[in-house]
């Protein structure tokens, strides 16, 4: 039998937290940028006709299809070919901007319907109260529509941003060095002896990140809530 | 930019030859785990329990790590457990790299999917009143037949469309198969464009391979929602 140092996960575990940051930064930079297409597909499907509705439709049932793996390697591969038409030249460009466009598309779909469920979920008179007692439409939305919104989207966001970390972790197949990317590179180093033992380490690290992330998201829509409760004992 | 469209026909035909591979995997999985994610949604319904306690320890765990990560360390733990037992233990001769690398797809993305099936049992059994299994035990059912009665049937119509999001998940994550050098759409797909470096042209026609056969299970879903669901138009009637 192989031997198995649990001590090594402890001695590994340094090695890959200054590489947390480069993950936080890719997760990050995709949800400003699925966040954004994903705004823009939910407010194409709530406002505009039959034809936009059925657009935004196809595009989350296609990109809801497509494994993320082949989602990269197709944007890894085709992306630079594309924008050579163009005449652009990104074949310097640095790992991340592949991994962030990407997980961005993929990212959008699930944004898309986070924010039109969120949106439909917020009563409609809400907003004609809103506007009858003389606010303008933006302040209708800003005062009173986004704050409810907010409430509804938060366990929505929270599972598909552990998704996307989850499925981030797949950037290492581009050779991004995020956490992943540096665990297989210590592998590497260590000529595949220690895999258990850095995996180990991974794993301790992105639960702990997910486990992170819906703790204090489900706090904050706690927080968000209580606010709420006054409001309806009040009324 | 120039697609290769000659290969793209070549390669489609090559990877038709995959699917029975993808599909395997997903649903002999989902076979497996069926029962295992059953018992243990039944045991996390019971929060004071420790089996409970341990099941939701394991849901966190599998649901809070990517799927990557488990394949690698699985496929490199696994290996080396079973020859250890074969060998030192049963003093058997059997050589344990002549497995095939199915088996141990399986194991992986079992132990994967029977967390996610806990959820989503549990929380369709939560859908089910109380009152129901009273009633059950109160006219003379024993539990398991007020679960097969009574339970189950109803719990099942919530279950669906989480079970047909799972399997979808599943399947789009067998595609990370080829890590343990299985010979599925994905992997064929890879060697194929490994030859001429018609990267995009390979993962262009497989991931129309795989809306195709997402296609294929949603239908097949909402077929079986019309069926177990009947019971609620006559209801409603």
């Amino acid at each position: 039998m192989r031997p198995f140092h649990p001590t090594y996960i402890f001695e590994v575990l340094p090695q890959l937290f200054p590489y947390i940051g480069v993950t936080i930064a890719v997760t990050f930079g995709t949800v400003l940028g699925g966040g954004l297409i994903g705004l823009l597909l939910a407010a194409a499907k709530i406002k505009r006709g039959r034809i936009a509705k059925v657009l935004v439709n196809t595009y989350v049932y296609l990109t809801r299809c497509i494994p993320s793996i082949v989602m990269l390697f197709i944007v890894y591969y085709g992306l630079p070919e594309l924008l050579m038409v163009f005449g652009i030249d990104i074949n310097n460009i640095h790992k991340a901007f592949f991994v962030i466009t990407t997980f961005s598309i993929l990212f959008a779909a699930n944004m898309s319907e986070v924010f039109r469920s969120a949106y439909e979920a917020v009563n409609k008179g809400q907003r004609e109260a809103a506007v009858s007692i003389g606010m303008t439409e933006f302040q209708a939305f800003r005062r009173i529509l986004l704050p409810q919104c907010t409430i509804y989207a938060i366990p929505n966001f929270a599972n598909a941003l552990v998704n996307l970390i989850k499925e981030g972790s797949l950037a290492y197949t581009i050779g991004l060095i995020d956490i992943m990317g540096k665990g297989q590179l210590i592998i590497g180093l260590n000529m595949g002896s220690y895999s258990l033992e850095t995996y180990l380490a991974l794993f301790i690290l992105y639960w702990i990140l997910i486990l992170l992330i819906e703790k204090s998201l489900k706090f904050l829509e706690k927080r968000l809530l209580q606010g709420r409760k006054i409001l309806n004992t009040a009324g | 930019m120039t697609i290769n469209t000659e290969f793209m026909i070549q390669t489609f035909f090559d990877v038709l030859a995959g699917i029975p591979v993808t599909l395997e995997l997903t649903f002999i999985t989902l076979l497996l785990s069926f029962p295992i994610a059953f018992f243990m949604a039944l045991q996390k319904l019971e929060k004071k329990k420790v089996s409970g306690k341990i099941v939701s320890g394991y849901v966190s765990f599998v649901r809070g790590t990517p799927v990557v990560l488990q394949i690698l360390f699985l496929y490199s733990l696994l290996p080396t457990i079973l020859n250890y037992l074969i060998k030192e233990i049963l003093k058997l001769e059997f050589d344990i790299f002549s497995i095939n690398p199915m088996i141990y797809a399986f194991v992986v993305f079992s132990l994967n999917t029977v967390a996610v099936l806990t959820e989503v049992f549990r929380s369709a059994l939560l859908t089910v009143e109380h009152g129901q299994l009273e009633a059950a035990l109160a006219i003379g059912l024993n539990k398991c037949q007020a679960y097969v009665r009574i339970i189950i049937p109803q719990a099942i119509v919530s279950a669906l469309p989480n079970l047909c999001n799972a399997t979808i998940n599943l399947m789009k994550s067998t595609s990370l198969a080829f890590m343990m050098t299985v010979k599925d759409i994905t992997a064929i797909a890879k060697v194929n464009a490994a030859f001429g470096y018609n990267y995009i042209e390979a993962y262009l026609v497989i991931s129309v391979i795989y809306i195709i056969l997402c296609t294929l299970v949603q239908l097949g879903y909402v077929a079986v929602e019309r069926y177990f669901s009947s019971y609620k138009r006559f209801s409603t009637n």
